[in-house]
């Protein structure tokens, strides 16, 4: 493997006036959205060749403070983002032609600060889950005229952090027969593999756990299904993974208490088993920076040198990128024995 | 495995400035792209208060790939290489159709030896290109000629042990060995040949002997006979004696490929050998202090020479230490002297014994690549081959599991085999060029379930207009071109699901671009049929808020769709209703622009009678009939169907009365505008009035209809 690669590439100037919260690219990876302490968010095209240079950018105004998050939504549903506020509101974006990007929708249920957006698989309509600081976890879900019905219910004591959808089709539903105590979506005609198809979502708390929660067709409610316990402080972030044809799920939590843990599923009726990262083991790369082999060997193993903020899986869910407070964001891969494995070290 | 450390370039942060940026609370974050193997990586606040000390700063966001872009003469490669990769598939493909011992039957193993083949010539062909100086138009060389190189003897090496031709897997080894040896590992140089021609007397240079012994170990007839022959010039008579003797038995040493059949070549091997004892015979003769010569002792040399000749074992090693030659030689010298009949199934037992001594070069991936196929361990050497290059590991792997050499039994963890695996990671890093998509998902969609998941993903989101700005097309033919192409793709690979999905982003994207033609069709062909509702209404919509002219220009566009929609049997009917009416309604508009009055009315009659019409629609139908109903000189309604208007109105006046009004009013209220259901309801007293006119007008003079009632 090559030692230290080099990234050369033209940074995107944001022009942000303010700290930026969050990136997003779009389905196609094309365009990038932003959102930053000024209260903006930002959409620029992510132009090939010319070295990812930019054509200027549009500024998307409505939020009153600091906007944590930003959520594309499938293109199907044309383009729409989704923002989220310290304002306590969330903000629907549409792009329509000759008009540009306007505010089509405004959701203000929450009472606090919403920390996190989620827009859910297309096969299962326009449906976005937002979790707040009030403690409160909403789903809404969107007619073909734009309007939505909103769920709203308690999730985590304290405050929710961050949410993120299982993949529609559950893992393995293809080769082995359902279970009918699953929670399906009903026929609606058009999508395939309907009857395989699932609503469901993991959140994560200031209550240190991580809940799962699905939807219920008989009595059209949100039921929390399972909670993982490992964490023992404030969990950052959580990301289920895609769907990549095994028959297991995944999901990675990022927590205050400077851990990643990957929680895996091997089946439908199986429980969820829980594995940290071990960052100790990226001290085999040679030329690791010596901040980083200071601060690892510093820290216990199976723990960061700061507190983890962001987990992020690849389209094909078999690369999992962690950011670290301490500055370096690090990829991961499970190897052949099931071990998780940095392969990846990306210094700013 | 060691991690790769990817350092930003420019730096968001200076050179030793780290700990201020984590102690000032920020750190950087990422997100993974979707559209290549990216990452989009910005610094961001640890502290949630989220204020920015130095807010002059921009607030730039880096893209980062974690695999190097293929480029230049690289991405020529994986195309060229990915259509051997293709036929060789389709050749796998047809042998399902046969019996399943198929692919062990020589017409099988042939034909794999000859794709095998097809890759060595065009990895040779990479490395000459490579190697040539010349302008490069596409931009400097990303991998070296000697990387090319590597993958050269690596593969050909596998074709000599792995693939022989078919009947001759258990002929004998070493001829094809050394053949192989000598042309990936040349020794001795031409030049060095070249200067001792040159001399008079050459066994005075000091590389005389070390290069005699090369030839004569590299079975290098033609040298070593020449320089033979220079050694009758030397002073010692008993040199010349022995040279004499041995010039012919080299020239005579048995050759496989001239022996039509190896017990003939056996036979004439032992004969051989019997001469080179007689030879060591001839030597131990010579008196030890005639061994000498003024510069050294040839005998020596000499004797090295015989030892080699003779397959003494423990000289050839020695011999190859002397001369800097490693494992390799001795391996294939092994073939040649030591064991003519050198079996390449015993091959492995001789590659472990000499490896023991003579160990492989750990710190180059080439030699170890070559050491694991000598020892027999294609696993091992896939380990060694992905670390050299992603290509090499996949495509291996991908020849070597038909071979059945590898365990197809699928990793408990991975869910995957080994040659998947390989294959699965080329197909990754493939993916960091997003221009190749093409080849990416073929070779993921070799990868069963788990490759054609991925493949999926990746097919999906096949930029549906890829330059915009170059395409000298419109935007619609850009689209149409992108959807087309990804279509075929998904009919070749069977992924019907993937096609429906890029009709609906297609379709909705069409819908934007007001191509409501193109939006209808790819509906449809996604039989989509909610969606296509969803495209009539925006064409509908085009009524309410463009007007008619504009509705009928647009509905004209999705006219051909009907037909096609006719002629399938399609259950979602309530869609293909509101598709027919869209389209019969933009034909009214169409008549009254041309003026065929009667044609407008006598169709809003129909669509209202036969209630083609939604319920929302049949106001704004009657707002129509007005002008048609006071057309001057012509009555253009029958009395029945000027009834059939009435009564239409009669049920929404009814109905609005009983507050259902929302249902009938909802698309003239929006026609109107600031206007609400009451506003809705005076236009409509403006149809009535038309109406009690129009009856009027038919009692008063029905022997001016125009149409027979």
């Amino acid at each position: 493997m090559a030692p230290a690669t080099v990234s050369d590439s033209v940074p995107i100037e944001t022009a942000h006036e303010d700290m930026i919260h969050d990136a997003q690219l779009d389905y196609y990876g094309k365009r990038l959205a932003t959102c930053s302490s000024d209260r903006t968010v930002k959409v620029f095209d992510v132009v090939e060749g010319e070295a990812q240079k930019t054509t200027s950018g549009h500024t998307l105004k409505g939020h009153t403070g600091p906007v944590w998050q930003v959520a594309w939504a499938h293109p199907k549903f044309g383009h729409i983002l989704a923002s989220c506020s310290y304002d306590g509101k969330v903000l629907i974006w549409k792009e329509q032609q000759g008009q540009g990007w306007t505010k089509v929708g405004e959701h203000t249920l929450h009472t606090a600060s919403v920390n996190s957006v989620s827009w859910a698989p297309h096969e299962l309509g326009a449906m976005l889950a937002c979790a707040s600081s009030d403690g409160k976890i909403s789903v809404l879900t969107f007619k073909d005229d734009g309007s939505w019905n909103a769920d709203i219910f308690n999730g985590h004591a304290i405050g929710c952090n961050a949410v993120s959808w299982a993949p529609a089709v559950i893992p393995g539903s293809l080769i082995t027969p359902q279970s009918q105590s699953q929670p399906t979506v009903p026929s609606q005609g058009s999508a395939p593999n309907q009857s395989n198809s699932v609503k469901r979502f993991a959140s994560a708390g200031c209550d240190n756990l991580v809940k799962i929660w699905g939807y219920r067709e008989d009595s059209q409610s949100w039921v929390e299904e399972e909670t993982l316990e490992g964490h023992t402080d404030w969990v950052r972030d959580v990301a289920w993974a895609p769907n990549i044809g095994l028959p297991r799920s995944y999901i990675a939590t990022a927590s205050q208490d400077k851990t990643v843990l990957i929680w895996t599923k091997e089946n439908a009726t199986a429980p969820w088993t829980k594995a940290a990262l071990d960052p100790s083991s990226a001290l085999a790369s040679p030329v690791a920076g010596a901040t980083m082999a200071t601060a690892v060997a510093n820290a216990p193993a199976g723990k960061f040198p700061d507190v983890v903020w962001r987990v992020s899986w690849s389209l094909a869910g078999n690369l999992l990128a962690v950011s670290c407070g301490d500055g370096k964001v690090t990829l991961w891969k499970e190897n052949l024995k099931g071990t998780w494995e940095c392969v990846s070290d990306m210094n700013s | 495995m060691g991690a790769q450390n990817i350092n930003l370039l420019p730096p968001l942060v200076e050179s030793g400035q780290f700990e201020q940026l984590v102690q000032s609370g920020q750190t950087i974050s990422a997100t993974t792209s979707p559209y290549d193997n990216s990452l989009a990586v910005f610094l961001s606040p640890t502290t949630v208060s989220g204020s920015n000390s130095n807010s002059d700063r921009e607030e730039p966001v880096y893209f980062a790939s974690y695999d190097v872009v293929p480029s230049s003469e690289r991405r020529l490669f994986i195309a060229d290489t990915q259509v051997i990769f293709s036929m060789f598939h389709g050749m796998l493909e047809s042998a399902k159709s046969r019996e399943p011992s198929w692919i062990q039957t020589p017409e099988a193993l042939e034909l794999m030896r000859k794709f095998s083949v097809d890759y060595v010539n065009f990895i040779k062909e990479c490395w000459i290109h490579a190697s040539q100086p010349m302008p490069r138009t596409d931009g400097p060389l990303q991998f070296s000629a000697d990387h090319y190189r590597s993958l050269y003897s690596c593969f050909s090496l596998f074709v000599v042990l792995y693939l022989p031709e078919p009947g001759y897997e258990d002929a004998p080894v070493g001829e094809d060995l050394m053949e192989w040896l000598n042309i990936h590992f040349i020794e001795p140089s031409t030049e060095e040949g070249d200067h001792l021609s040159s001399l008079d007397r050459p066994w005075e240079d000091e590389e005389f002997w070390p290069y005699l012994k090369r030839v004569t170990l590299r079975g290098l007839t033609k040298a070593s006979l020449f320089f033979f022959n220079t050694l009758l010039q030397h002073p010692s008579e008993d040199l010349q004696d022995l040279v004499r003797t041995i010039i012919p038995i080299v020239e005579s040493q048995p050759r496989l490929q001239n022996f039509s059949a190896e017990r003939d070549f056996a036979f004439a091997s032992r004969k051989w050998k019997d001469k080179v004892k007689a030879i060591r015979i001839e030597m131990d003769r010579v008196p030890e202090e005639s061994r000498f010569d003024d510069f050294e002792n040839w005998w020596d040399s000499l004797s090295d020479i015989v030892g080699i000749l003779e397959g003494r074992n423990p000289v050839i090693q020695r011999v190859c230490e002397e001369l800097g030659a490693d494992w390799k030689e001795v391996c294939s010298a092994w073939g040649i002297f030591v064991d003519s009949r050198l079996r390449r199934q015993d091959l492995v037992d001789v590659a472990a014994e000499v490896l023991e001594i003579m160990p492989a070069d750990p710190t180059n991936l080439e030699d170890m690549i070559h050491s694991a196929l000598f020892s027999g361990k294609p696993e091992q050497a896939l380990r060694y081959a992905s670390q050299l290059d992603a290509w090499l590991s996949a495509h291996f792997a991908d020849v070597m599991e038909p071979l059945g050499l590898l365990e197809t039994d699928e990793n408990s963890e991975s869910e995957l085999s080994k040659r998947d695996e390989y294959v699965l990671s080329y197909a990754e890093y493939l993916h960091s060029d997003p221009t190749q998509w093409k080849i990416t998902i073929a070779y993921m969609y070799s990868c069963g379930d788990i490759g054609r998941e991925r493949g999926d993903e990746i097919l999906v989101r096949v930029p549906l207009r890829l330059h915009p700005s170059e395409a000298p097309s419109t935007p619609e033919e850009a689209i149409a071109q992108a959807v087309k192409e990804v279509s075929e793709v998904c009919f070749n690979y069977q992924r019907e699901a993937v096609r429906r999905t890029v009709c609906r982003i297609a379709a909705q994207t069409c819908v934007r671009q007001k191509d409501y033609g193109l939006a209808v069709s790819y509906c449809i062909s996604a039989e989509d049929w909610v969606s296509l509702g969803r495209v009539i209404d925006s064409i509908l919509d085009e009524y309410v808020h463009n007007g008619a002219a504009e509705f009928a220009k647009q509905a004209s566009k999705i006219a051909p769709s009907v037909q096609e929609l006719q002629s399938r049997t399609v259950s979602e009917a309530i869609f293909v209703h509101r598709l027919i009416f869209a389209v019969r309604y933009s034909q009214i508009h169409k008549y009254k622009l041309e003026q065929d009055f009667v044609s407008a009315a006598s169709d809003i009659v129909t669509l209202l009678r036969e209630e083609i019409a939604p319920k929302s629609w049949w106001p704004v139908l009657l707002c129509d009939s007005v002008e048609l109903l006071q057309y001057g000189s012509t009555l253009l309604f029958a009395s029945s169907d000027a009834a059939e208007l009435l009564s239409k109105l009669e049920e929404i006046s009814i109905r609005a009365s009983q507050g259902s009004g929302d249902d009938y009013l909802s698309v003239l209220t929006r026609t109107i505008k600031g206007g609400g259901e009451k506003e809705a309801l005076e236009r409509l007293k403006v149809v009535r009035l038309a109406l009690a006119r129009y009856f009027a007008r038919c009692t008063i003079g029905s022997d001016r209809h125009a149409l027979s009632t």
